[in-house]
Parts: structure tokens; sequence; C-alpha cells
């Protein structure tokens, strides 16, 4: 019974947040972005009646924000005056938090992982939440101070490779952790965040090298409520496949009798594989499906064989051919695990190669 | 071909082949791929059509491979599945439940069937009854059908998805061409003169075409591009540009692209107004018109052509864009090419912590070919940019459009404009006017007549050969005449000289022209040097002439797209279709459930199965056990 109280007063508390945005907000939206807000706060008070951390997570992150805002007082010069804000609740800050704590929580599974004393996991894991508390604070921050920038360069902050690098952070480590608590295991904690530390170190390289956290105004393709689908279901993918990757690694590890007496059985790890790939599949295959209708709508066809777009046709395929492999009996096992490291590539390949490397419609984020 | 096997290669051999059309840019202008690959690779790569391998024969063909091996699969599948729909396993014999792999027995005090069977019913099973043996009591249940429809939804999904492009693809032209109805054009040509061939009937049923559109003007054909050439697509509508317009942020950065239309139905004269922009299209007649791009419609430009190397006055040159101009220079026949102007240039400029994006106002470019068709390109701002605190009009020139431009920078005067260098470059060519201050500047150095008429006659030496070649022409003097040892010491005495000479020239400059403010600066020393530099560097610029833009009447042109695809329809629902069919066969759980009671038995048997038999199904198996045995106990 408490639990539904807590569930409820959950929803509502989402539902007023929206009500505040919307009655604030409204003159700014377009009906499709209506339409996202109140689909948002059903999926998200969803969310946190199905996974009862996640509530605390989305009310710590929120709150973070809340105050950011209040601290800013509509002048985002507080951004260098204002003490809270220069070293903790400016986005900048609020993100640079997380590049810290994702190296720190990966040492300390690592640490975990040997050691195995109970105290060094739950550690690690109040890490990942922390870190995912300020990047989901950052990005919503983020997105407060690009309206500060100019009322007409406000955008919601999915819109070039160093937002999304922190996107893909927080939802690679959300989707970890919903994983790490239904399976109760933390044993895969350490291998998971080496993929997250990797986004990290690039984030880092990206921000202090090309100065790439600088708000920037949308250019005219980018200026339209798809965005705000098309990229978070993109990153569900992104961030699914690439745990399932590390998964895989832990599962070909198990065959060897030192990894074994570390690491989760066999059967686990292929189940979570397969479940982690299976999501992933469902929001990459809505994403490329969105990316199709938007690119209908600002580019005049649905499918144009841009470099991105093929990618992603590609890794769709590669995923749509490791589910198939599934079902062949005897080839389970190693070739699974195999095939989806090799999927992190060719997923790699599509999220940033193809930026960085190849050359066509969808350019959003240059180097 | 409808193997599972099959299907794994055939993804993954699609997956591979479209690699190439990403790593290989796709529908270049052929020229570039000759140049880039060279002729033999440039034909291979042409015999294999990769320059457009997503219409490729052999691409198609894979493709096809994929839809027939999902069709052959489906239809070979579908009535499997839909049996196993209806069925209830209710034949089922006893030794297979006992080898069933979970198995398992549960006691029960006071069995009555009819409350196991509502049970199982709450919890979304299907249930069937059924005596066997005569005695003994078999309930078969099952739930999750829509998993196992999840299937044909997907594979069907795909054959929709792949029937709808093919009915966007150019399939029907490619037949038309082969038999020869209808013929690529290859040669650029005014629209009239396309023949017939060449041209696509309002009744094409899909297309996308592009029309560039100047801004007053009206057309109602589109240019659809295929390989190295085009084809006219007819259309049932002509469309007519009143207005193009770009809204720009404050930083500069474009912000909208905006075209006012007027599209008239060309049978019943229907007509139509309306603005489209990026995201936000038009559909009129089956045809969406869309934003696309935007480039120059022909700008009008006034010039003046300034010759740096004489004291003439300039020469005004009235041009457009897209548009040539001859002109004779020393015998010389010159064709000055105008190819495009912009209105806004946001560069990065400021000094280097604080570089942002400022729009330095318009510019143009231009070509000039000589008779032997060689042409440089220039590049040329119409307004001075700051650079180091000071402003210069910049203007860039290549030889060849793979280089970057190379900037010549000229000091603007102290009131922003040309005339102080125009002043300056007429001063040092000035003879008497350097002779005079040679002499002057030599008189202070020494009092010595002999000796200043020597100086005064080095200095004008040293300056005459500056004038006539810049620092550049110093340097092989002082490399052929002087000492190496020596060398850097009197090119600092020379680089002074000159220095010297060219700030009394101007210092003399302001003194017969009391009212000219040209060279009001705190220090006119630097602006000397500056032009110095320009002038030196002009040697390099490949023409006699500086272009002032002196103004301009923009004239725009906008890119439209127009498409018709009926094909879309079919794409998107077979999207939906795939959605949905991935979630029945990820999210439902299929399960079975066979239930046997022995006659009289405390006992019941049950047995489950599943097409997907993974850890989450043994914790079902499990949930639904506790669930009856919790439901006896009460």
């Amino acid at each position: 019974m408490k639990k539904e109280m807590y569930d409820y007063g959950f929803a509502l508390l989402l539902t007023l947040v929206g009500l505040y945005a919307l009655t604030n907000f409204y003159s700014y939206m377009d009906q499709y972005e209506v339409a996202i807000l109140v689909g948002s706060v059903a999926g998200f008070s969803y969310m946190g009646i199905q996974w009862n951390r996640f509530k605390y997570f989305f009310i710590a992150s929120f709150t973070l924000a809340f105050l950011s805002i209040f601290l800013y007082q509509g002048d985002l010069g507080q951004s260098e005056s204002n003490f809270f804000l220069k070293y903790i609740l400016s986005s900048q800050s609020a993100i640079m938090w997380m590049t810290a704590l994702f190296p720190l929580a990966l040492l300390i599974y690592w640490f975990y992982l040997f050691v195995k004393q109970e105290f060094y996991g739950s550690l690690a894991t109040f890490m990942v939440w922390a870190a995912s508390i300020f990047a989901t604070a950052g990005l919503l921050i983020r997105w407060f101070e690009s309206y500060l920038v100019d009322l007409d360069v406000g955008h919601i902050p999915v819109s070039n490779l160093y937002e999304v690098f922190v996107l893909f952070c927080l939802i690679a480590s959300l989707i970890y952790l919903f994983y790490e608590e239904k399976l109760q295991t933390k044993k895969l904690g350490p291998f998971v965040l080496i993929v997250i530390n990797a986004a990290v170190g690039f984030l880092l390289w990206y921000t202090l090298a090309k100065n790439a956290d600088v708000i920037q105004p949308l250019v005219p393709a980018l200026q339209s409520y798809w965005m705000k689908i098309h990229v978070p279901a993109n990153f569900i993918g992104y961030g699914a496949f690439a745990v399932a990757a590390m998964v895989s690694v832990a599962y070909l590890l198990t065959g060897n009798g030192f990894w074994n007496r570390y690491l989760p059985p066999k059967e686990i790890l292929d189940e979570m594989t397969y479940r982690l790939i299976a999501i992933g599949f469902i929001f990459f295959t809505i994403a490329t499906i969105l990316g199709a209708v938007w690119a209908a709508e600002a580019w005049g066809g649905y499918w144009s064989w841009d470099p991105k777009e093929t990618w992603a046709l590609i890794v769709w395929l590669n995923y749509a051919a490791w589910l198939h492999l599934r079902l062949i009996k005897g080839l389970r096992g190693n070739i699974l695990a195999w095939w989806s490291i090799g999927g992190l590539l060719i997923t790699t390949f599509c999220f940033l190669g193809v930026n960085l490397f190849l050359s066509g419609l969808h350019s959003y984020g240059e180097l | 071909m409808s193997s599972m096997r099959f299907a794994i290669s055939m993804l993954s051999v699609v997956g591979l082949a479209s690699i190439i059309g990403t790593v290989l840019q796709q529908n270049q202008p052929y020229e570039s791929y000759i140049i880039n690959f060279g002729q033999f690779w440039f034909e291979l790569f042409e015999m294999l059509s990769l320059y457009n391998v997503y219409q490729a024969t052999w691409f198609l063909l894979i493709l096809f491979f994929l839809v027939a091996s999902t069709s052959l699969c489906v239809s070979r599948n579908t009535p499997q599945v839909i049996k196993d729909i209806r069925r209830f396993q209710e034949n089922i014999r006893e030794e297979s439940l006992k080898r069933n792999k979970y198995v398992s027995e549960i006691s029960i005090k006071n069995f009555k069937k009819s409350d196991l069977v509502s049970l199982l019913k709450d919890m979304q099973f299907k249930v069937r009854e059924k005596k066997i043996n005569g005695e003994d009591d078999l309930i078969v249940a099952k739930k999750g059908d829509f998993q196992k429809l999840g299937y044909i939804f997907t594979h069907m999904a795909i054959i929709i998805i792949s029937v709808g492009g093919l009915m966007d693809g150019n399939l029907v032209f490619k037949f038309k061409e082969a038999v020869g109805i209808k013929k690529i054009e290859m040669v650029d040509k005014p629209i009239s003169e396309i023949a017939k061939k060449s041209w696509l009937e309002t009744s094409n049923f899909s297309y996308r075409a592009n029309m560039l559109l100047v801004e007053g003007e009206s057309q109602d054909v589109g240019v659809i591009p295929v390989k190295d050439g085009y084809l006219i697509q007819d259309l049932p509508f002509s469309v007519a540009l009143k207005d193009f317009k770009i809204e720009h942020y404050a930083s500069g950065q474009p912000k909208s692209f905006e075209s006012d239309l007027i599209v008239k139905n060309k049978k019943n004269g229907k007509v139509l107004n309306k603005k489209i922009s990026v995201n936000k299209p038009l559909t009129v007649d089956g045809v969406t018109i869309y934003q696309s791009d935007f480039q120059d419609g022909g700008s009008k430009l006034n010039l003046n052509l300034i010759d740096l190397y004489s004291a003439e006055k300039p020469l005004a040159m009235k041009a457009a864009v897209f548009k040539h101009n001859i002109l004779i220079v020393d015998e010389q026949k010159l064709n000055f090419e105008f190819e495009d102007f912009r209105l806004f240039n946001i560069l990065d400029i400021g000094l280097e912590e604080s570089k942002k994006p400022t729009n330095v106002g318009p510019n143009f470019r231009h070509k000039i070919r000589d008779v032997t068709g060689q042409a440089r390109e220039y590049e040329t701002y119409q307004h001075p940019m700051v650079i180091d605190g000071r402003y210069f009009f910049m203007s860039g020139m290549r030889n060849t459009p793979q280089e970057d431009y190379r900037y010549l920078r000229i000091p603007a005067d102290a009131e922003r404009s040309l005339e102080g260098f125009m002043v300056f470059k007429n001063l040092i060519r000035d003879r008497k006017k350097v002779t005079k201050a040679t002499v002057e500047i030599a008189r202070n150095s020494s009092e010595i007549k002999e000796v200043s008429r020597n100086l005064a006659n080095n200095f004008q030496a040293i300056f005459d050969n500056f004038v006539s070649g810049g620092y550049n022409n110093i340097a092989l003097n002082i490399d052929e005449n002087v000492p190496d040892e020596k060398q850097e010491q009197v090119a600092g005495t020379y680089l002074k000289i000159i220095h010297l000479i060219a700030d009394r020239l101007i210092v003399d400059f302001q003194n017969n022209n009391s009212t000219s403010t040209l060279f009001n600066f705190d220090d006119v020393s630097v602006f000397t040097q500056d032009a110095l530099n320009g002038y030196s560097d002009s040697f390099f610029y490949g023409s006699n002439f500086w272009i002032e833009l002196k103004d301009f009447e923009h004239i725009q042109a906008s890119g439209l797209q127009l498409t018709k695809s009926p094909g879309q329809f079919w794409v998107y629902l077979g999207s939906i279709m795939l959605v949905l069919g991935i979630f029945c066969m990820i999210y439902i759980q299929e399960a079975r459930l066979w239930i046997v009671r022995k006659k009289g038995s405390k006992k019941v048997t049950l047995a489950f199965a599943s097409n997907r038999e993974h850890l989450e199904f043994e914790k079902f198996v499990l949930d639904t056990k506790a669930k009856i045995k919790k439901f006896y106990l009460n």
C-alpha cells in the first residue's frame, strides 16, 4: 500500500511539473511539443512506478536543475560570479562532475570485483547514480541556459556531439543500473563502465580541444519537434547496444577459470545480452523510422541513402542478423558474443565515425 | 533460400554492400571521379555502377533476394503459425509430458476442475478441458499468441517497406531507358532545346526533382539528376518565387530560409499563395515542395577596377553573377567571370582566445581567365575586417579550386576607405615626389653635399627596386650583391629606408592637402608599413586590378525540391507493422501449460512449454506454479 502511495505521489508531482511547464511556456510550443510533453510525463511516471530508484534519481536531477535556474535569476553572467553555479550547478560544471564521477565508479567497481566486499559495490553503484544525476541536471540546465543566450537560440540539448555524448553516458548508465538491480549483480559494472568512460574520455578531449561546450544556435534543418524524439530514441538504442557489447566481453571471459571465480554464470550474461539487444533493437528501429519521417519533412524524402541513414541501416541489419542467429541451435554462445562486440564497432562508426570521416546531409556534429 | 542461415547471410550481404556508397561519395560530377581515381579505376568503378550504387542493378538484385527470401520464409511458416495459434495441443502423450523440462507435481486436497480453469483464465490463459484415458482430467492452457503473430508482422513489414521503396525507386525509368524510350540528357542546354526523350511526363508517378528559382521568375519543370546527366520532369503546376528570405541569429548564423511561392495549376488555373521553409513543406496536387537550399540568382554588381600599378582613374564595370565581362589589358584579352555573391559571411574572427563567429558583410567571387584558358579565382570582401586591431580590405586568390585562398590585405585609411591606399600607391610611383623625398632625407643624414647626393641616389635606387617588385625584388637584389654575412644587416637598413621614404611621402601629402583626413591616424607609420606590405604582396596577386565593390542589387534564387512519393504510405505502414511486430516478438511471453490429474489422485502434474525457453520463461513457470499452489492453500 505504501509503495502505491509513493507511485501516485510521483506521478502527481510529474503532472504538476508538466502543468507548470505547459502554463509558463505554452507560447513557445507547437501542438506536437505539447504532445511530447504529455507523453514524457506519462512515460517518466511509468518508469518511476516500474523502477523505484528512478523516482529518486528523477527528483534529485530536477531539484538540482531547478536550484540552478533559481540561482541564475535570468542572467547567464551569474555562471561566472555565483559560487554554486560556477563550481557545481552551471551545465558545464555539472557535466564536469559527471566526467569525474564515472572514472571513480569504474575504479571502485574493479576493486569490488576482486575484493568482493558489498560495501564497495554499493559505493560504485552510488557513484554511477550520482554521475547520472549530474548528467541529467547538466542537460536540463543547459536547456535552460540556451534560452538565456537568446530566446530564439534556445533548444533541447541533443543537437551536437558534445550534448549527445552526455546523453549517451546518461542513457548507458541508466540502462546498466536497471539491469544491475533486476539481475541482482554488480559484477558487470567493471565492464559496462569501461565503455561509458571511453565516451567520457572523448567528451573531455572534445570539450578541451575543440571548445565544443559552447551553446550554438540550431541550423534550420534541426528546428523541429522531431529532434526531441528522434535523438533520444536513437541513443537508447546506442546505449543498449554498447552495454550489451560489454556484457558480451564478460561472457567471453567466463570461459576462463580465473574469471569464473569473479563473474556471473554464462546463462545470466547471455540472457542479459539478449534483453539489452532486444530493447536496443526496438528503440533503434523506432528511432530510424522517426528519422525517416523527419527526413521526409526536412530533406524531401524518407530515404536518401545518406551516409548516416545507410549506417543506421547497417546497424539495424547487424542486430537483426544477431537476433536471427540466436535462434539457430548450436550457434549460440561465443559467436553471439563476438557478434555483439562487433556490433559495438559498427554502432560506434554509425554514431561517431560517420560524422568524423564521411560527409552528408546529417553532418550536425563535425570535428 | 528460406533457411535461417540464408537470412543471416542476406542481412550481412546487404549491410556490406551498403557500405560502398558511404565510403565512395555518391552522385558527384564524373570529372571529379576521374581526377580522384584516374581513367582506369574510373571506368572500372563506372562499370560496377559504384557512383550510384543504390540504384545499381546488382544492388537491387541483392535487395530482391532479401525480399524473396523473406517472402518465402513468410509464406512457408505462416500456415504453421496460424495453425499453432488455433491449436491446443490436446493430444499430447503422457510420456512426452513426463519428459517435459518443466514438469512438476503439486499436491492438492480438494481438486475442483472448474476452480482451476477459472484461475487460469484469470491469469490470461486460454483454456481447454478434456478427459483422457476415459477418466483422467487434462487441462490445456496457453497464452501469448501474439508473440507468434509478431513473426508474421515483422516479416510482412519488411516486404511491404521494400515494395514501397521500390515504388519510389527508378525501376520504371531503368526499363524505359533500356528499351530506348527515354534517354538521359548529358549536355547543359536551355529547356526548350531538350529532346522529348529526356522529358518525364506529369503522369510519372514517383520522382524527386530539383528546381532553382530566381526571385521574380516562374518555372513549370523540375530537373532530376541521373548519373552524370539529367532529366526534365514536367510538373502539373508552375511555381513562381515572389520573395526569398534568410533570417539570421544575432551571431549571424542562418536561422531560417523561407520562400514565398505562388503555385498555379496548369489545367484549372487555380492559384495558391504560400510560404514554405525548411521542415515546413507544401503539398500541392500530390507533389510536395520543399525548401532545400539557396544560391545567388544573378546579383548585379557595380565595380571599380583599381589598377595597382598606375595612377589612372579607376575603371567602372557593371557586372552580374553568372555573367562575364571582357577587358583588354596590355593587349591581352581578359575574361572576368563572376560566379557568386554573398550578402552574409560568417567568419571566426578576433583574437585567438575570443574568436567568435561574426558577419563580415558581402563578398563576391570571380575568375579572371586569359586567352589560353588559364583562370585564377578571386574572393573579395566589400568591407574591411578587423585584424590585429586594424582594418584591412581582403581579397583572396587561388590558382586551382583545390587550394585555399591566399589573401591580399590592403589597409583601410582613417576613414575606413580604400582611398588612402590609392593615394599611397600613386605617391610611391610618382618619381618626382619620390626624388624630392629621398633628397630631403639624404640631406638630413649628411650635410656634406657630395655624400648626401650619393645617398639620395642610393635611396632612390632601393625605392625604385621596391616599387617595381616589392620586398621580393629587394631580397633578390641583396642575394646577388651582398656577401652572406652582411645580408641581414643590409636588409634591415633597406627596409628602414623604404619605410622612411614612404612615411615622408605621406607626411608631404598631408602638408599639401591639409583638409584631407585620410591619414588621421595616431601613428601613421603603422598604416605605411601595412600599405607597403600590401603593395609588396600584390605582386603575388596575379592581377593588376583590385576590384572594389561599390554597390549591388541582391538577387537570390531558392533551391526547391519537388517530390512525388506514392511509396511513402506503404513504407510508413510497414514501419508501424515492424515496430508492433518486434514488440510482440520480444515482449510477449508465449507459453503452453498442461495439467493432468489422474482420477482420484491427490496430485496434479504440471508441464510447461514455450517457443523461447530462456531465463525469463523459467521465472514465468515458477510464478505460475506459485500462484496455483497459493490458490489451493487457501
